[in-house]
């Protein structure tokens, strides 16, 4: 996962060794010592091709999470699988695919991946920073020989000549190196080798690198922001009737998924009332009964004793308290009782959410278990019908709002199996030890009270409230994920649309005065756009050395053709003549 | 070079391992009552201090909490909805009776309830001793603040200066509230009963 272009050989990279994935066979010592494995095991985890196997891996990981139900977000789901598919289910469960974010293979997988781009990233890093602080190399010999080059004479000194230079390409931002200062002028002979003379080495385009870096540095933050919200975030999710209160801790959650290091006292401490629920829904047409909007009014305390707070929740307009995020993501029917038992005791007074399917408008179901019922248990399941019609003897719901709200109970008296055992769902009822009171379902309406035979008492129907279920998220690396998200694709685009490219320009002395040579070479110039860039700058360094050979002062010229004539015996007049080569 | 990397990379791994939670976490100031995660005891120094709180009971009376400093107070979170406070219920009300005469008082807090329900549970297992109900949870909120309170029921010790000397996850004992009494009213069960 080195960088994001392939396999070019790099002369821009000088410093370490690039990662090249070979096999053990390519250390040439003949012994091979546990070491050696260790290294080259180091190297292949860390190479780009297992990078991006690990990567492919991650993602086919995460397929069987989106198609079969997960424990953590579906376990009605997982579980109707199970009976569905009673042979596949299990080798399926052992394999982890019900719960694949918490699946060992899965954790692997991940922590694989993590160790590649954290032994990519690190050592990258400190090649970067290397890098950044080399300058270019020196001037090659012959300019000529590079990809795109030029040629012109100039009447100003190699030394004049190498400045100018200077000051134009530090002017387009490139990183100089120059040949060695001089001192005197004179010294500045073409004494040496073929190709020495006053030369500028400059370079650009380290913000490739950069942005190469970045988007390494931004997929390890990605990652760390995933597990930030796999460790200290959590799920969990919240029915609430209508006038009813909750607060943020575990026990008055329903369902409580947290992370690995979440505990009961890092909850954010809010509590939320749900005031009121207006559900509407469309009343004629082809589209009859569907929803048209729901809006829950809610207030809210971001901690104990802080300043209480109105809000509105609607499907996908979350509340956001405390870090927390708070959606609305689903809505019922709570028909209220009054029970009293055989002594005449009210021993149940309030609503009891009843759960309705996806279809049926809203006909749901639920169960009341009066415990406190003496000297028998009292139990009821029972059939909230919001808008009940008879239809040839059976009861249906024809519009999901309550416009003509029916229970249907059957009553059972005995023991509820409460007083020992394991907790019991709210929703369902344990009839094994209850007795049932009346062999057909009874129709309550709205205020109307059921006499149970036997004076095992009374049930009222008094009402109904209408609930909401909430789902709590909280991730704290959400935002984190995003800004790495963001700053990896911004790395992308640098890397990609950055080049490095490097300007040579050499001044020598020569019969015609001072000749300058520029070259230039950039890497992979796939789209040909340096070949403008530098036939550009070359006409421009072109320009600079002819205005400052024209603005050359008089005295200044004088001085130089001194030296010249100390040097080169050139005739005066000579900066003339290349005035007009240059023209 | 490449050992240097590889050596600053595994660096970097092990603090991500460390903070993924392989690390232990050694309690110190808590010891467990009769071998039970479950029931632990504060040690003098780490007693947390329990927040001060008010509200109705389920007779309608109002209570607040501060009114029991200076006394031993067994605070019960319970609702008649959960089947673990309906197996301990019984154990409370004896243990109540128990230590009544020693200065020992209980309180309940009474948790996702109905007035009707809660009232019918008290009737049903005897507790004559008075909950204050906390329908919206806030009462245990503040609670959480604390202790780790992460289910019902909970049964916390409050010792005379309003300090949690001790608390009990989950359905609680005889054995485990007759040890943590001892040591916080600093009487045996014995001589506590015979006085």
């Amino acid at each position: 996962m080195t960088d994001v272009r392939v396999t070019e050989t790099d002369p821009f990279e000088s410093a370490a060794p690039e990662r090249d994935g070979r096999g053990p066979a390519s250390a040439a010592t003949g012994s091979f010592g546990t070491g050696d494995w260790l290294k080259w095991a180091w190297r292949q985890l860390t190479s780009m091709r297992i990078a991006l196997v690990l990567l492919f891996l991650l993602a086919l990981g995460s397929v069987p999470g989106s198609i079969l139900p997960q424990q953590g977000t579906d376990p009605a789901g997982v579980q109707q699988y199970f009976s569905s598919h009673p042979a596949l289910a299990p080798l399926l469960s052992r394999l982890g695919l019900f719960d694949v974010f918490g699946a060992p293979w899965f954790a692997a997988v991940y922590l694989l991946l993590f160790a590649s781009l954290v032994g990519c990233v690190v050592p990258r890093t400190f090649r970067l920073a290397g890098s950044a602080r080399t300058l270019p190399p020196q001037a090659p010999r012959n300019l000529a020989r590079l990809p795109a080059s030029a040629e012109y004479a100039t009447a100003l000194s190699p030394e004049q000549a190498a400045e100018v230079a200077a000051r134009v390409l530090s002017g387009h931002g490139f990183r100089l190196r120059r040949s060695a200062p001089t001192g005197l002028a004179g010294s500045a002979a073409p004494t040496g080798p073929a190709g020495s003379g006053h030369w500028v080495s400059a370079e650009k385009g380290y913000l490739r690198e950069v942005g190469n870096l970045l988007f390494h540095l931004a997929l390890l933050g990605v990652l760390v922001a995933i597990a930030l919200g796999g460790l200290f975030g959590y799920k969990a999710d919240r029915l609430l009737v209508q006038g009813t209160s909750f607060s943020d801790t575990q026990t008055d959650l329903d369902e409580f998924y947290p992370g690995r290091l979440v505990t009961a006292a890092d909850l954010p401490p809010f509590s939320i009332t749900l005031n009121t629920f207006d559900a509407s829904y469309i009343t004629s047409g082809a589209q009859r009964g569907q929803p048209n909007s729901f809006d829950a009014q809610v207030s809210y305390t971001a901690s104990p004793g802080g300043p209480t707070r109105t809000d509105r929740l609607e499907v996908n307009r979350p509340l956001s308290v405390d870090g927390a995020k708070v959606y609305l993501i689903g809505h019922g029917y709570a028909p209220e009782f009054k029970v009293t038992d055989a002594r005449g005791q009210v021993v149940f007074d309030g609503a009891q959410p009843f759960i309705s399917g996806t279809t049926g408008n809203f006909l749901s179901q639920g169960v009341l278990k009066v415990s406190g019922a003496e000297p028998d248990q009292l139990g009821f399941s029972g059939v909230f019908v919001p808008t009940a019609v008879d239809i040839d003897g059976t009861l249906e719901s024809v519009f999901p709002a309550a416009d003509n709200p029916v229970v249907s109970l059957i009553a059972y008296a005995g023991n509820l199996g409460m007083n020992s055992g394991p907790s019991q769902s709210v929703y369902q009822m344990d009839t094994a030890g209850m007795k049932q009171l009346t062999a057909a379902p009874q129709l309550l309406r709205a205020g109307q009270t059921l006499k149970l035979p036997d004076g095992q008492g009374t049930i009222t129907f008094t009402g109904y409230q209408q609930w909401v279920s909430l789902a709590i998220t909280h991730d704290p690396g959400q935002l984190p994920a995003l800004i790495c998200g963001m700053a990896a694709l911004g790395g992308l685009l640098l890397s990609f649309v950055v080049r490095r490219r490097r300007v040579f320009v050499r001044a020598t002395t020569s019969p015609q005065g001072t000749t300058v040579q520029v070259g230039g070479l950039a890497r992979t110039d796939a789209s040909g756009a340096f070949e403008d860039e530098f036939a550009s700058l070359a006409a421009e360094l072109r320009s600079a050395h002819q205005q400052a050979a024209q603005d050359q002062p008089a005295q200044d010229q004088a001085g130089h053709d001194q030296a010249g004539q100390d040097e080169t015996a050139q005739p005066p007049g000579q900066a003339a003549t290349v005035r007009h080569e240059g023209e | 070079m490449v050992v240097l990397a590889a050596a600053v990379s595994a660096g970097v791994l092990l603090i991500v391992v460390l903070v993924a939670g392989w690390g232990g976490s050694g309690k110190s100031d808590v010891t467990e009552v009769d071998g039970s995660p479950s029931a632990v005891l504060y040690a003098a120094g780490h007693r947390p201090t329990a927040p001060d709180f008010s509200g109705t009971t389920l007779t309608g009376s109002k209570l607040s909490f501060s009114s029991y400093r200076g006394k031993v107070v067994v605070l019960n979170f319970w609702g008649s909805w959960c089947v673990p406070c309906r197996a301990e219920a019984s154990t409370l009300a004896a243990v109540a009776a128990l230590y009544r005469s020693s200065g020992v008082a209980f309180l309940g807090v009474d948790v996702r309830d109905t007035t009707a329900s809660a009232l019918a549970f008290t009737r049903s297992f005897g507790i004559t001793y008075p909950s204050v109900t906390d329908p919206s949870s806030a009462i245990t909120l503040d609670f959480t603040s604390v202790v780790p309170i992460a289910g019902t029921p909970t049964t916390l010790v409050i010792d005379r200066t309003g300090r949690i000397a001790g608390a009990v996850f989950g359905a609680t004992t005889y054995p485990e509230l007759a040890t943590m009494l001892a040591k916080v009213t600093g009487k045996a069960a014995d001589e506590a009963v015979s006085r």
